[in-house]
């Protein structure tokens, strides 16, 4: 009898023991989501707080969490005050669009080449790419200073364009790869034996099935480019062709103080364009990100 | 229209030749299949005569033409592939008419060819849906509308029909049949299956390892097997093999084996070489029956192993010292597994290979 009777317990607590853990384990996961959230999202809420606060809050000892007093004098000064803020944002708008246009067709172009081609340096190409990725970016500001340098292309739009897409052209080119892998070979092939030569099948066939790839590149390469900080700052050296972040830089921190309302206030408008270009292909981007990891796919 | 031929065809993958010495006829508007287990080059051999693999070697001829460097898209040539190639960001129609488009027709040709084509596959309805609102079969259809649509001289399918379940291959089996009457093209089709192979193709090319077994009609392969292999690949159930010494005395001769004696015809025997005594005995299942014994027909004794019910009929694995036997029975032979059975085989339908290179003798 006893033996008959000691597992029913058992299999009536296995399951309450299951959902116990289930729930802690759902509790750690949150936890584990809202300490990821805090750390992301607390410095655009400081951000934002702070681009509402007056100079003098903004830089007191003990910081306020909210302002005590809102103001909007911050966002009026970026717009009416003496700060070039229009020239920096259109300087950022031509050359990021212009790095994404141009990373975007670059970036296929050689995705393609490094997902189909028979050349016989494929493969160590590929992996050369990628490793040219893996460098930093100050490491091939040097070089690349020089390089611009003979071009005479210092202090100009398309040499920090050019600039944009050395950087980015890597990452996308692979990113391209994935979509183009996932792209069926029968579909290239029934479109040769159609009697398509290779360049029209990449644009009528095989790019149409990757446009989120291509949106997914495009966006990517316009938001490195758009926050890049460093190739501003060193390949611009005149105010009139400044982007975003190097003018804002170079407007807001003098040598003995530093406007972070101000600043702040211009961060919050310079986010926007980010984050309206994020959320358009947040799907796709995901997509982009893990094209290839799935087998079949 | 278009005769096809290929002389020495080899194909090599680094240092792998997986295609060795090819050679072969295809006639204008025949039906011919290429069948073989997987990685016996099949697949490679139909890309070759497309014209989407490079030859390591040998010549392809479309016509008497040689096409070697021809490109595909010049070959006048129409593929249906495996998993259907359609151009997933097109509807059928524009699926279909993409190829008519390249070839620079006139708007309103295309919409009738291409209509005329949907019609006679039973497509019509579906010309403005895009392939993933389609099911499998009727993909296979788009498939074969966008080959047939721009009338080829060659018409090639690699393996269509793998994708689709049993019943639905039966119908497309028919339909492409039907289909290659309606054109005219020269076929060549791919496929793993045997079964497919015997029910399409006008002539049948058999493959393995890179090389060309046997090439004939369904019922040459079948009543006449070059060798060891392409006898076990044809037919099912496949053929049963049985080793045997050869017994001859002056105004006779019979195969001898444990639980095996059966007499073969004088011209048979003649076919084997006086020095080999040892020969692999080849028996379709059909030829083993469950007969009484007679004087004439061989007997081959063994042990049930397996029954298979086919309803009508059963098939039953004879275990005959170590090798089985399939034998086909009627409804009313009654047996069961463990049996002792004796089966009655006429010796002129045996199939003699030789032991060591499995060719056929006679």
């Amino acid at each position: 009898m006893t033996a008959v009777s000691s597992p029913a317990p058992a299999r009536q607590r296995t399951p309450v023991r299951r959902r116990a853990q289930k729930r802690v384990g759902t509790l750690g996961r949150n936890i584990g989501i809202g300490v990821a959230l805090f750390f992301a999202l607390s410095p655009l809420y400081w951000m934002v707080t702070t681009s509402l606060k007056t100079d003098l809050e903004a830089t007191r000892q003990d910081p306020s969490l909210w302002p005590e007093e809102l103001t909007a004098s911050n966002y009026h000064e970026l717009i009416n005050g003496n700060l070039p803020f229009g020239s920096f944002a259109l300087n950022s708008i031509i050359t990021a669009l212009a790095a994404a246009v141009i990373g975007m067709v670059l970036s296929a172009l050689g995705g393609y080449a490094l997902s189909r081609g028979t050349f016989r340096l494929r493969e160590p190409i590929s992996y050369l790419v990628l490793i040219a990725q893996m460098l930093p970016l100050v490491v091939l500001l040097g070089p690349l200073y020089l390089l611009l340098l003979n071009a005479k292309l210092v202090n100009t739009l398309p040499g920090l364009v050019v600039g944009y897409i050395s950087f980015a052209v890597p990452f996308g080119m692979w990113l391209m790869k994935g979509f183009f892998d996932a792209v069926p070979r029968e579909v290239e092939e029934a479109a040769r034996v159609d009697g398509y030569p290779r360049w029209q099948i990449l644009f009528r066939v095989v790019l149409p099935l990757t446009i989120p790839g291509l949106l997914t590149t495009g966006t990517f390469v316009f938001i490195e480019s758009w926050n890049n900080l460093i190739y501003p700052l060193t390949l611009i050296n005149t105010m009139d062709k400044q982007t975003l972040p190097g003018g804002l830089i170079l407007s807001f921190t003098g040598q003995f103080k530093t406007d972070w309302a101000g600043m702040m206030a211009a961060s919050c408008v310079t986010t926007i364009p980010l984050l309206v270009a994020f959320f358009a292909i947040q799907r796709s981007m995901v997509r982009g990100l893990t094209a290839g990891a799935v087998a079949g796919e | 229209m278009a005769s096809i031929s290929l002389r020495g065809v080899e194909k090599r993958y680094g240092s792998e030749l997986v295609l060795r010495d090819c050679n072969l006829d295809i006639d204008d508007h025949e039906f011919m299949v290429l069948v073989g287990p997987s990685g016996s080059g099949k697949t490679t051999l139909l890309r070759i005569i497309a014209g989407l693999e490079p030859l390591s070697g040998g010549d392809v001829y479309f016509d008497d033409v040689r096409v070697n460097e021809v490109d595909v898209g010049d070959r006048d040539i129409a593929m249906v592939f495996q998993n259907y190639g359609l151009y997933p960001h097109m509807n059928v129609y524009d699926n279909m008419a993409f190829g008519l488009k390249r070839r620079g027709l006139p708007k309103d040709q295309i919409d009738e060819q291409v209509r005329r084509t949907a019609q006679l596959l039973g497509i019509e309805p579906m010309l403005r849906r895009r392939p993933k609102q389609l099911s499998g079969g009727q993909r296979q259809r788009v498939a074969l509308g966008r080959a047939i649509v721009r009338d080829p001289a060659v018409f090639l399918l690699d393996e269509p029909l793998s994708n689709l379940d049993a019943h639905l291959r039966v119908q497309m089996r028919a339909e492409i049949l039907k289909v290659h009457r309606a054109v005219t093209a020269t076929a060549v089709y791919v496929t793993h299956d045997q079964v497919e192979a015997l029910t399409m193709g006008d002539r049948i090319v058999v493959m393995r390892d890179g090389l060309i077994q046997q090439v004939g009609t369904p019922e040459d392969l079948y009543d006449h097997p070059a060798n060891r292999f392409v006898a076990g690949f044809i037919g099912t159930p496949a053929m049963g093999f049985v080793r045997c010494t050869v017994r001859r005395t002056a105004d006779s001769a019979e195969l001898v084996g444990p639980g095996l004696r059966i007499p073969i015809p004088q011209q048979r025997a003649a076919a084997i070489p006086p020095d080999v005594d040892t020969v692999e005995v080849g028996l379709r299942p059909e030829r083993l029956l469950l007969e009484p014994a007679s004087e004439r027909l061989g007997t081959v004794t063994g042990v049930v192993e397996m029954i298979e019910q086919l309803g009508s009929e059963y098939y039953v694995h004879v275990d005959v010292d170590g090798a089985v036997v399939t034998a086909r029975a009627a409804r009313e032979h009654r047996v069961r597994i463990e049996d002792k059975v004796q089966l009655r085989t006429d010796g002129s339908y045996a199939h003699i290979f030789d032991v060591e290179t499995g060719a056929v003798y006679g």
